[in-house]
């Protein structure tokens, strides 16, 4: 007997692993080794107690070398364990470790049929077909991929920095782009940071200083992602600059910002304040010299003049650049939710703002220089509201602009209130603080201790109903600005009536508009709208697209601690990427027979990852390995079968099918003493 | 083709309409190179040859038989059998012979429910004796005879075999010229790698001359929903287009006429199944935003089965319809 | 010496469900691995092959295992929005609908063909439905469909996917 389908010279060996006991007591491994050795092709078979072990791994390389098999099937556990071993063990016999297939009965098998008649069986069945697969099964190499040792890093953040700074600090050269024109994204409009009370600039401004001091890296602001091109080891990604309108810094720039007459809403300072259209956010920021808004600035000239006719220019043309980089780190951050406009009362009363609007005014540095007051009046009462935009059920919030509800939680919205209450509380003592919750979720390490603070200090605490969230109104008796209605399932689901000065909604965090980022680099993305990684757990900051790592909160809620660990994490993927100079990548890619290509184009548009493209001159499709991830997705829906993934094509998976679907041959019965004895069964 | 040694040529209407039969003709003038060339020994819709005339024949004494149609009941069974014993090559010819063709749809029905719709529950038929044809019947004159209706429509090559397989409903004329003419002329026809003649290696894609936005289709229309824009590909504009998943060689006439290519010519050459060739084709143009709306688009089809094997049931894995009915 | 067990394959006495599942290698071949690690027990009728990606399931593949004698497919992917590949089960959320509105035309019941999602946490899930999915087509019955189509006399060609059809 021989290997089907004219490939005669098909000698497989089977090789039935015990597990100790984990297969053997359920499964007979050695009437499964007897009909083995019955199957076509094959021309050895035997058992082991231990096939990973070092001895059971012996075995199948000198059963190779004596009997002259050219393909072997172990079956055992489950391939996700020990599928690499054996194919090591088959290459060290010198065969090529593909043409080794894995039978999974211990997972799949003795670990899930307690009947031993039916474990036999269905064990022999998949030898069956791994046998039958074996046999169509043709050498495949892993391709090899040269990366280049340099990172692009998206986002001036505090993810962004901290890959860039750890990558840099590896001698890797890394080129890092900030959409904006100033560096720090939401670090540098926070005040205070838990869990150390440090200023948000201190932190800042030591990572930039060890950032843009370094020589291996070079920052980019104003760049805007235009295009990309190539893939893991080497990304060709096209940036727009957008300039900046400032190339030196004026002699006297209060007299410049002073000469600029038009105005905007100051973004930085979360609206809170205005600025003019040439601007810098805040004293320190980094790159230090202003930048012109453009969507703003009209040109007028009166800056140039103040400036006195040097370092501003309002003629300048974007310029395009080409970054070429081994992998991609992206750290864009996210958003805060979006208020629609009277939502628990914002944007209707003066008095209702965000948490981060607080932050600001907390801020000396800020727009009120760091007193609390709304339009010039003191605040008695203030009230903290959670779970804005976090935490919403269907039927009780009204959907986003897009149709969809935050049903997530944001994580970092109730340390950050606690923080900022007992901020509050610290500095304004008098002030009375209400915080209406519907969880508090003080998470982190040492986050509970602003919780236990604000306690002491006098908090009051009440639990609203998700069902029926607060009400914000105004005073009916016109004391107070504002009136929050709600009930206290702290009490007895009492209705409550507060009167406040302020309420600050503590809002949850979204993940921004990523559309031009996601179609660039095919990212995957969750039902919650961030990045997803491949797996939370094995690989937590990869994007299944290859040589795309996730920094920072690109990829759900966190804090600067969290975020800063994630792009730490990133960093050192993505540095031992690129370190190794090159690297492998599965065999299973797509191949196109281009005697049957009909041009129709269909894969081109189904390929996950954009490795399909049409040769003009033939008008047929054609395969870039390098982008090829081998899902095979291409190959199921290829309407002429032109296409066939290396290791899963047609011939191999129908053989796997059709022995499978076989009539099932008597199972011989072994008694123990007729066992093999250990002994391998050759021919 | 050469005058000296006349051949013997046969052509034979099956279960199919008889449009092979007017594609032959087709050829024009070149009719006349064929009768110079050949005597048509059989060909019950043009000469008056009897079966009887067949059987005198000796065996394996005509060169050529084109046969079209599939196989619904016991005559054409025996014309099959009795032509293969006739003839040194037995072509195949047409989308009905070659794949079981529209006929063959009625294997998504009973032979039973078919008789019901044609003898019985049908407000034309006037039938109060509930007669139904029987193959046997006595009658004051002795036995009559009425060939078996057959449970399934059958391919040529379910029931003899079979030379050549010549696709397409009908096959075009060019391409039926040049097969008939190397077959005259004792050559094998140009064929693809599964063996089939007077069509294309590629399918109807290949042909199309019109290209694509590279776009997602939203939702099925149909043609009396709307004009086509010219140019643009039919699928992409929701139009089920089976041209994916087709045979090539009419070079896309249907769709130059801006009506969807409905599948003719059969499935592209190494695919079993084109019903299942043109789902795995959809699935890779279709991108609902859910399941349900998956399952929403699917709907919008109607006649699945209809659609994707419209001319090719029996070519098809699973050819027929459970006679035992299922529960769905 | 191989006596072949046909009595199972006709549905006689000893007849036991045979299933082909069709899983993911990221989530739903894992997901299966987890139900063993657990200690699930679930029933040995669901022989399983294994694809990259669910997105690799061509429905000729579906049509090829019924026509071969299965007498049920289970196709498994990750959930969407968790493909390894992006978007690679989006193509099968797609395709099984259609595969199902074509085997309904067939008159083969909605119980012998099942596609879910199961992620590599879902042991539990797994083990669920493939016990649902063998008792269904258990009190479906056998589908016999190679019986069937020799009885009606169809040829049916040899090799399983890539086959030209039968020419002499």
């Amino acid at each position: 007997m021989s290997g089907g389908n004219g490939n005669g010279s098909v000698r497989v060996g089977v090789f039935i692993c015990h597990c100790g006991g984990n297969i053997a007591d359920v499964v007979d491994v050695e009437a499964a080794a007897q009909a083995a050795a019955r199957m076509p092709g094959v021309a050895f078979s035997s058992t082991h107690m231990f096939c990973c072990s070092d001895p059971g791994q012996a075995m199948i390389v000198q059963a190779i070398r004596d009997h002259g098999l050219n393909r072997v099937v172990v079956a055992a556990c489950s391939p996700s364990l020990h599928e690499a071993t054996f194919r090591r063990a088959a290459a060290h016999a010198g065969l090529n470790p593909f043409l080794c297939l894995h039978a999974n009965i211990r997972e799949q098998v003795s670990w899930v049929v307690r009947d031993r008649a039916q474990a036999t069986r269905k064990a022999v069945r998949l030898i069956r077909a791994a046998v039958a697969r074996s046999a169509h099964l043709a050498p495949l190499e892993r391709r090899r991929l040269p990366i280049r040792p340099s990172v692009l890093v998206i986002g001036g953040g505090v993810a962004g920095l901290t890959a860039a700074r750890d990558l840099a600090s590896r001698g890797i050269e890394v080129t890092l782009i900030e959409s904006s024109p100033f560096l720090g994204g939401r670090l540098a409009q926070l005040y205070r940071i838990y869990p150390t009370g440090q200023f948000a600039r201190d932190v800042l401004n030591r990572l930039i200083r060890e950032v843009a001091g370094h020589p291996k890296v070079k920052i980019y602001t104003n760049a805007q992602l235009w295009s990309s091109e190539g893939f893991i080891g080497d990304f060709r990604t096209t940036v727009r600059l957008i300039p900046r309108g400032v190339t030196e810094e004026p002699a006297d720039l209060q007299a410049v910002l002073d000469a600029c007459p038009e105005e905007a809403v100051d973004q930085f300072n979360l609206g809170l304040a205005k600025r003019k259209a040439i601007y810098r956010p805040y004293d320190g920021c980094y790159p230090p010299l202003p930048a012109i808004d453009w969507r703003t600035c009209t040109r007028c000239g009166a800056c140039v003049e103040a400036a006195g006719g040097r370092g501003i220019q309002l003629d300048q043309e974007p310029e395009q650049i080409e970054i070429r980089s081994g992998a991609i780190v992206l750290a864009v951050g996210l958003d805060t939710y979006p208020l629609r406009h009277g939502e628990y009362g914002y944007g209707k009363f003066p008095e209702v703002i965000t948490l981060a609007q607080l932050n600001r005014l907390l801020d000396p540095t800020g727009p009120t220089g760091g007193r609390v007051e709304i339009r010039g009046r003191p605040v008695r009462r203030v009230g903290f509201l959670h779970c804005v935009g976090s935490l919403q059920r269907k039927g009780v919030h009204p959907p986003m602009r897009d149709g969809r509800i935050n049903e997530y939680c944001s994580r970092v919205c109730c340390t950050t209130t606690m923080h900022t209450a007992a901020e509050l509380k610290s500095r304004f003592p008098e002030l009375q603080v209400y915080d209406f919750h519907e969880h508090i979720r003080t998470y982190g390490r040492k986050h509970e201790n602003y919780y236990d603070r604000v306690c002491e200090q006098g908090v009051v605490f009440i639990r609203f109903d998700p069902a029926r969230p607060p009400r914000v109104e105004s005073d009916p008796k016109g004391e107070w600005p504002l009136v929050v209605r709600t009930v206290d399932r702290l009490t007895s689901g009492e209705e409550l009536e507060v009167p406040l000065d302020l309420l600050v909604l503590a809002t949850g965090l979204v993940a921004r508009d990523m559309k031009r980022l996601i179609d660039l680099y095919r990212c995957s993305v969750g039902p919650d709208r961030f990045l997803l990684e491949v797996h939370p757990k094995l690989r937590p900051v990869e994007l299944a697209s290859s040589g795309l790592f996730l920094a920072g909160s690109v990829q759900g809620p966190m804090d600067i601690a969290e975020a800063t660990a994630a792009a730490a994490a990133a960093a050192s993927k993505a540095a031992a990427l690129v370190c190794a100079g090159s690297i492998e990548l599965d065999p299973y890619v797509a191949r196109v027979d281009e005697t049957r290509c009909s041009g129709c184009r269909i894969c081109l548009q189904a390929c996950p990852f954009g490795a399909i493209a049409r040769r003009e001159e033939t008008r047929q499709a054609v395969v870039n390995e390098a982008l090829c991830m081998g899902c095979g997705t291409c190959a199921a829906l290829c309407p002429c079968n032109a296409i066939q993934q290396c290791g899963f094509d047609d011939r191999q998976i129908g053989a796997e099918l059709e022995a499978l679907l076989a009539p099932e041959p008597e199972l011989a019965a072994v008694s123990s003493q007729e066992a093999f004895d250990g002994k391998a069964q050759g021919r | 083709m050469s005058a000296n040694s006349r051949k013997r040529i046969a052509v034979f209407w099956a279960s199919s309409c008889g449009g092979c039969d007017i594609s032959l003709l087709e050829i024009g003038p070149r009719l006349l190179d064929v009768a110079a060339a050949a005597d048509i020994v059989f060909w019950p819709c043009a000469t008056d040859f009897k079966y009887h005339d067949v059987e005198k024949l000796p065996d394996g004494s005509i060169d050529v038989c084109l046969f079209n149609g599939g196989v619904r009941n016991s005559e054409q069974h025996e014309v099959a059998l009795l032509l293969r014993r006739k003839s040194r090559v037995l072509v195949a010819y047409g989308a009905c012979a070659a794949d079981g063709g529209i006929p063959a749809l009625a294997n998504l029905v009973s032979r039973r429910a078919i008789l019901d719709a044609v003898y019985h529950a049908n407000l034309s038929t006037d039938n109060p004796a509930a007669t139904e044809p029987r193959p046997l019947c006595a009658a004051p004159a002795g036995e009559l005879h009425l060939p078996e209706f057959y449970g399934q429509v059958y391919r040529l090559c379910d029931v003899v075999d079979v030379d050549h397989v010549l696709p397409g409903c009908p096959p075009q004329a060019e391409r039926v010229w040049e097969t008939l003419k190397a077959l005259l002329d004792g050559q094998a026809p140009e064929a693809g790698a599964d063996g089939r003649v007077g069509c294309s290696p590629r399918t109807v894609c290949d042909e199309c001359p019109r290209e694509k936005k590279l776009v997602r289709v939203e939702a099925f229309r149909r043609h009396h929903e709307f004009r086509p824009e010219p140019g643009w590909c039919l699928l992409e504009q929701g139009l089920l287009c089976m041209g994916p998943a087709t045979r090539g060689g009419c070079g896309a006439l249907c769709i130059r006429a801006d009506m969807r290519c409905e599948g003719c010519y059969g499935p592209p050459a190494g695919v079993a199944d084109q019903g299942a060739s043109m789902i795995g084709a959809l699935s890779g143009v279709l991108d609902p935003a859910s399941e349900e709306k998956a399952y929403a688009l699917v709907s919008q089809i109607p006649d699945p089965a209809g659609t994707f094997y419209r001319f090719s049931l029996p070519s098809g894995l699973l050819k027929a319809r459970r006679q035992d009915g299922g529960n769905p | 010496m191989e006596r072949r067990r046909e009595d199972r394959q006709d549905g006689g006495s000893g007849w036991e469900p045979r299933i082909i599942g069709f899983l993911c290698q990221w989530c739903s071949y894992t997901g299966a691995d987890n139900a063993g690690t657990a200690r699930i027990q679930y029933p040995p009728n669901v022989d399983v092959i294994k694809v990259m990606c669910s997105g690799r399931v061509d429905p000729e593949l579906v049509l090829a295992a019924l026509a071969r004698g299965a007498d049920g497919v289970l196709v498994l992917g990750c959930h969407p929005g968790d493909c390894h590949y992006i978007s690679g089960n989006h193509k099968t959320m797609v395709r099984m609908p259609l595969v199902r509105s074509v085997l309904r035309d067939f008159g083969i019941e909605e119980g012998r063909f099942r596609h879910d999602w199961v992620s590599a946490a879902e042991g539990e899930k797994f083990a669920r439905v493939v016990a649902e999915m063998t008792e269904e087509v258990r009190r479906l019955g056998p589908l016999r469909w190679p019986q069937r189509l020799q009885e009606s006399g169809f040829r049916t060609c040899a090799a399983p996917a890539p086959c030209g059809e039968a020419v002499r």
